[in-house]
């Protein structure tokens, strides 16, 4: 889903970034505030950053400006909440930009606001109403990383439709994108939820208190072992 | 991998380039400014002329070999010289260039999808080209350097330290588990190849994340608090360069402003 550096045109790169400002600087507030009260958590947060550069490295290219890849935003949405999915984003795509020209940095509010705004708000939406309806956790995780790593190409799509305008309008531009990203995108968010699972169940088995105490979960005492 | 053999060379340029002794503070001025200059700009020819100027400064000035810089550019520039064919072909709107009419479906090119195309071409060659300078002639920790100097909050620049040292200790790990699996046998077929990947996937991040913890043991044990100490030795910018640059990005809008109306591919 990143859009290759000066792809998006005039008004819509400048007006992305804008749109990216506000939530960024209200993760660093959150992120400040959880690494305060908790500074144990500074090791686990660098690590879904560095998963999210990992998985979203692996990218298939797309014939759209963009491409195809996991997001890994989704499961640090469900652990750390979607403000601070926003901040490791924003961070983990200038990595990208500057070390593997993927991605850029004019259209960097456009792949924050796709990949690390619509992405981990709509993952963490999910894992909010599934706690509440008592699903098993494990198909809540699934359901809201697959979710969010659809949505945020969704947003995408939404973006460069907006930028490459049809004849026949809008919603033309949306369906041709869309239709594009939807070929490798449905079975990759389909790969990346069921990795989130394993690697979430992992979280939970070894890293339990930690995760207690963030609020990500809510186990009871006895569940939550060793550090 | 791709990303480690180019990474490590762009890495290993960006601090023995012939760039690399000047100030990163105006390397930083001129990428930035030139690459918002062209990606704003409304004609196509900006940054056109701004991706010869970088490929000049980059093969001339700084010397990287022109080998390396067209295997970097070769990938991205295929990928959007493809889109930009099916933006030509797919969108665009207005007056058309060219019916294609079949007893199936009539297709209709667009005089300004074709236009869109070639100028979204040109403007990513000339951002590309603008990030490529910043990443070749600048080592990443003196762009941390110069963050941190302006005041960027403190737990950014010390999450990009620690995102940045564990993605390749997160690759580190995986080739240790995936050379260990191999001296078990465990890629020899199907099955066991899925299995041992669902294995190391697993354990890879446990196994980061507590070597992750350690780290941060050892570093808290030896008074870390929040704020890496990386020596502040920068070259300072000189007045010239600086004063050259400001007078480029002016000309630059300059020739902007007058080539805006002007231009058409297909008249």
């Amino acid at each position: 889903m990143h859009i290759m550096e000066g792809f998006l045109p005039s008004p819509w790169w400048e007006l992305w970034t804008i749109v990216m400002i506000p939530v960024v600087i209200y993760g660093i507030y959150r992120i400040s505030l959880v690494t305060k009260n908790n500074p144990k958590t500074k090791p686990l947060l660098a690590l879904v950053g560095a998963f999210i550069f990992v998985l979203s490295a692996l990218k298939l290219p797309s014939v759209t400006g963009s491409c195809s890849h996991p997001t890994g935003s989704g499961l640090a949405a469900v652990i750390f909440g979607p403000a601070i999915a926003a901040v490791l984003s924003m961070l983990v795509l200038v990595f990208q930009a500057l070390l593997l020209a993927h991605g850029g940095l004019t259209t960097l509010g456009a792949n924050v606001v796709s990949m690390g705004i619509v992405g981990p708000v709509v993952a963490y939406g999910t894992w909010v109403i599934c706690k509440k309806a008592k699903v098993p956790s494990s198909f809540g995780v699934f359901l809201a990383v697959a979710l969010g790593n659809l949505l945020t190409y969704v947003a995408t799509s939404v973006q460069l439709a907006l930028a490459f305008p049809t004849a026949a309008g809008f919603l033309d531009a949306f369906a041709k994108f869309g239709t594009v990203f939807a070929v490798t995108q449905i079975p990759l968010a389909i790969a990346e939820g069921i990795l989130a699972v394993f690697l979430f169940d992992f979280l939970v088995k070894y890293k339990g208190k930690l995760l207690n105490t963030i609020g990500a979960v809510n186990l009871p005492s006895a569940l939550t072992r060793g550090n | 991998m791709q990303f480690g053999q180019i990474g490590a060379r762009v890495d290993r340029y960006a601090y023995t380039n012939n760039l690399a002794k000047t100030s990163p503070a105006t390397k930083l001025l001129f990428a930035l400014s030139v690459l918002v200059i062209s990606v704003a700009s409304p004609s196509p020819i900006i940054p056109f002329f701004v991706f010869f100027i970088n490929l000049a400064l980059l093969l001339l000035y700084a010397k990287i070999p022109a080998h390396f810089y067209w295997k970097m550019l070769l990938y991205p520039l295929a990928t959007a010289l493809l889109s930009c064919v099916l933006i030509a072909l797919f969108f665009g709107y207005g007056e058309s260039l060219m019916e294609i009419a079949t007893p199936w479906f009539s297709w209709t090119i667009f005089k300004s999808g074709v236009t869109m195309a070639v100028a979204t071409f040109l403007r990513v060659a000339g951002g590309i080209s603008c990030l490529y300078f910043l990443v070749l002639t600048t080592p990443i920790t003196d762009i941390l350097i110069l963050l941190r100097r302006i005041h960027v909050p403190q737990i950014l620049i010390e999450m990009s330290l620690l995102i940045y040292r564990y993605i390749f200790l997160l690759l580190e790990i995986a080739s240790q588990m995936n050379t260990a699996q191999e001296m078990r046998l465990g890629n020899t077929n199907w099955i066991s190849k899925i299995k041992s990947t669902a294995l190391l996937a697993g354990n890879l991040f446990i196994r980061t994340l507590e070597q992750g913890e350690r780290t941060f043991t050892a570093m808290s044990a030896r008074g870390y608090d929040g704020e890496i100490q990386i020596l502040d030795d920068l070259p300072n910018p000189r007045l010239w360069l600086v004063i050259g640059i400001l007078f480029f990005d002016v000309f630059l809008i300059l020739a902007s402003v007058l080539t805006a109306s002007g231009w058409s591919l297909i008249t």
